[in-house]
């Protein structure tokens, strides 16, 4: 069964060779398990760039290490290496040339990784957890950027101990996305700036925020000539933003969007609201997909205004998702995300990665009604 | 026009787009108001009703299920509610208002916003969502103090510290807690008392920041921490996590970001901030208060009396390693909300899951009582002669004017025995 390819069916194949079973709804997508998942809730994934062959998975987990396995066409995962942390990883990324990885985590290190010779070594600190972590990779310059709960940004070259720039955050920390030349980071009580990294990482902007709530998750989209034009915003309210940085009329461009609630239309009844966690964009097509804490993953088109898909429920919390570079696989992490506190906490539940054909479902629609969007839409951005 | 049957059953789902007439006290229950009112547009700015019929299948999913594949109507958490119609045409004409009418339409903003709070609350309350979460109840208002914000991480991460210090205890009364500090706060903003409006309202106007006196502690670094100065602008600042504000709105407003908070009135803990010698503790909070402020410290040591004023700053949970049980790190301040007397600096900060993941945490609910007491009863009515005109003449009045009531208690004279 081929996992890319335009024909691949995908329906049979899917469940893991672990075979299910009974009642078991670990799996209702019956997607591809990842082989050798990680023994703890998964935090973050992240698919390696194009300039290296095949496919490659990080997942960091809270068992305070970052595994890798090769996806090959087929479906099968290997795993190839892990590394650890001292203290739960939070945050992976890929370098552009796919050499490294770099990790953050609880211990408020991060770490690169190089994958040929399998080490690893410190190359930022904190003075609390590091919560994201990403590559940037300018014309004149090349650095990692960190993110943590010490309200700081800070910006390293990994040759060095000291950070090439540090920047305040008005508050910790909780999400952030790089699509070069601009960079997202949304921190606690509702924080959210962006910022421009031509040249040197500096402020752009501090924006309202779009939600009401605490800010989750945040990716960066790109317009038609590739350019990073705005980003999604998720929170735990069950509820996206859509932000334009410069929209010829931000009254209709921006908008925001409930998802991961119960009850759908229904609204005698009070719904059951679950948090955004995490939110990835296609590569190719734009179109987008979130993942919360329903257990659920939706796709959308945000051009089109219209959800694309809803999957159907996993029994456990999905907490991280991701595309790899070409778009073809989406693979989500069906682990506990503390959404429900301690209560729900239960050590022997297996942690996931589910793996899925993604070329088809993330197909944009037909974008004839763009007018009646146009016309209705409400300044909710 | 005719009435909308759905909006009445409370199901419209074109909300403010619908054709037909959406009577104000209608059906006011039923409509999704996403973030109920005054999410979205301002009244005034609604262009024209979008006909309802031009919602086929796809694009918008306007046929089937409201909720599948719909960023529906609804959804796009502008208004909502149906009675934003009637509002709506009322505004329309906001031109040829008055002054008079400009107030009583300010007024009717006021209102708008207290019924989205209200409502807003209804839900979180019911959803299942995060509890610890900050809040603001429109795009452009700073938030609401008394939700202080933690990420679902933070807590994992100061559950596994206390695991392996053994001692979840610590965690579960920590988190208890804090559940009952979001639930007090919660509640009153769910049933809005006078005083608790008019603290509101102030805080939701009042943009600037008044410069608070913070107790800052961090053990080492928090340079910033001074008794004299808020650390207005705390994005500078790394140290200046939780500020204590008055009944004005978070400091340095204009970033909008900064954490403020008020406290909670209900449910106060007593001020406990324990001397921050742990030297894991960074990150610390900045308080500013007035008056004596009475705030909870949360505290995850055992052994250690809450005495003093101490607060830990918050830098997460820090590893758990550097931690043992003889550091004495207070934890979070709540500081009380003297809702009775308005003039009160409302003093309040979260509490912060310190470093010292091996102290058990403080149950320090009784006391607080007492300490507010005491506050109140030092300005119980205000001279006079220190009131404004301003404030005088509303107290004079027979009735307070929304936007003008004073945040000071009266004077004892004009009190009718």
């Amino acid at each position: 069964m081929s996992l890319f390819g335009s024909t691949s069916g995908f329906g049979t194949g899917g469940t893991s060779m672990f075979g299910s079973t009974t009642a078991d709804n670990h799996n209702p997508m019956k997607d591809i398990e990842v082989t050798s998942p990680p023994d703890d809730s998964i935090s973050c994934l992240a698919f390696s760039p194009p300039t290296l062959p095949g496919n490659f998975l990080i997942a960091g987990s809270w068992a305070n290490d970052v595994r890798c396995w090769e996806v090959q066409d087929n479906g099968q995962t290997i795993p190839k290496a892990q590394q650890m942390h001292t203290g739960p990883v939070l945050d992976g990324c890929w370098s552009d040339d796919g050499s490294k990885v770099f990790t953050a985590s609880c211990d408020k290190t991060a770490k690169m990784w190089d994958l040929n010779s399998n080490q690893a070594i410190q190359i930022a600190q904190h003075d609390a957890p590091v919560k994201t972590i990403h590559w940037i990779k300018a014309p004149n310059y090349s650095c990692v950027m960190t993110g943590s709960w010490d309200k700081t940004l800070k910006f390293w070259d990994t040759r060095s101990p000291t950070p090439m720039m540090t920047l305040q955050l008005p508050e910790r920390c909780y999400c952030a996305d790089v699509v070069h030349p601009m960079a997202a980071v949304a921190t606690a009580e509702r924080g959210l700036i962006v910022y421009q990294l031509e040249n040197q990482p500096s402020e752009f902007r501090r924006i309202e925020s779009p939600l009401k709530h605490q800010h989750r998750c945040v990716a960066i989209f790109k317009d038609k000539v590739n350019k990073p034009t705005g980003f999604a915003l998720g929170s735990i309210e069950g509820r996206v933003a859509i932000h334009y940085i410069n929209p010829p009329n931000p009254a209709k461009d921006n908008f925001t969007f409930k998802c991961h609630r119960s009850n759908g239309t229904n609204t005698s009844v009070p719904q059951d609201i679950y948090a955004v966690n995490g939110i990835a964009f296609h590569p190719v097509h734009g179109t987008l997909a979130t993942v919360g804490s329903d257990g659920r993953f939706s796709f959308w088109d945000k051009d089109a205004r219209t959800k694309l898909k809803t999957s159907e429920q996993l029994d456990q919390p999905i907490s991280a998702c991701c595309f790899n570079h070409n778009g073809n696989i989406f693979a989500y992490a069906s682990s506990y995300d503390w959404s429900k506190g301690h209560e729900f906490y239960n050590p022997q539940k297996k942690n996931y990665i589910f793996l899925r054909n993604a070329a088809e479902e993330l197909k944009p629609r037909n974008k004839k009604y763009n007018n009646v969007i146009a016309t209705t839409s409400l300044n909710l951005g | 026009m005719t009435i909308c049957q759905f909006f009445l059953q409370g199901r419209c789902r074109f909300g403010d787009r619908c054709w037909n007439e959406h009577p104000r006290g209608g059906g006011r229950s039923g409509p999704p108001a996403p973030g109920g009112g005054g999410w979205g547009a301002s009244n005034h700015r609604y262009t024209n009703v979008i006909q309802p019929s031009t919602f086929k299948s796809n694009a918008w999913g306007g046929s089937k299920d409201h909720g599948r594949g719909f960023f529906g109507s609804s959804d796009f958490g502008s208004l909502g509610s149906g009675s934003r119609n009637a509002d709506f045409s009322r505004n329309r004409f906001s031109a040829l208002m008055t002054s008079q009418n400009i107030d009583d339409s300010y007024k009717d903003e006021e209102e708008k916003l207290l019924e989205g709070i209200v409502k807003d609350m209804e839900i979180w309350e019911s959803s299942g969502q995060w509890m610890f979460s900050s809040y603001s109840p429109m795009k452009e208002k700073l938030n609401i103090s008394g939700f202080p914000d933690f990420s679902p991480e933070e807590l994992h991460l100061e559950y596994y510290n206390c695991r392996a210090n053994n001692n979840i205890q610590n965690y579960i009364n920590s988190v208890q807690q804090l559940v009952k500090q979001w639930k007090n706060r919660l509640l009153e903003l769910k049933t809005l008392n006078a005083s608790t409006r008019a603290a509101l309202l102030s805080e939701l106007k009042n943009a600037v920041s008044q410069p608070l006196p913070s107790f800052g502690f961090g053990g080492q670094q928090t340079s910033s921490f001074g008794l004299s100065s808020f650390p207005v602008n705390s994005s500078s600042n790394s140290a200046s996590n939780f500020s204590f504000k008055t009944s004005s709105s978070l400091v340095s407003a204009s970033s909008g970001n900064t954490p403020a908070f008020g406290s909670s009135s209900a449910g106060r803990d007593p001020p406990v901030f324990g001397a921050m010698s742990s030297p894991s503790v960074s990150r610390s909070v900045g308080f500013g208060s007035q008056s004596a402020p009475s705030a909870a410290s949360f505290s995850f040591k055992t052994s250690e009396t809450t005495s003093g004023l101490g607060t830990s700053g918050f830098s997460g949970f820090g590893s758990s390693s550097a931690v043992n049980s003889s550091s004495t790190t207070p934890l979070t301040a709540f500081g009380a909300f003297n809702a009775a007397v308005a003039a009160s600096p409302s003093c309040s900060s979260s509490t912060l899951f310190g470093q010292t993941a091996s102290a058990p945490g403080h149950n320090v609910t009784s006391a607080p009582s007492p300490v507010t007491n005491n506050i109140t009863s030092e300005k119980l009515f205000t001279l006079k002669m220190e009131l404004s005109a301003e404030e005088l003449k509303q107290f004079e009045a027979k009735k307070f004017t929304m936007g003008k009531i004073p945040l000071r208690p009266p004077p004892l004279e004009l009190l009718n025995v």
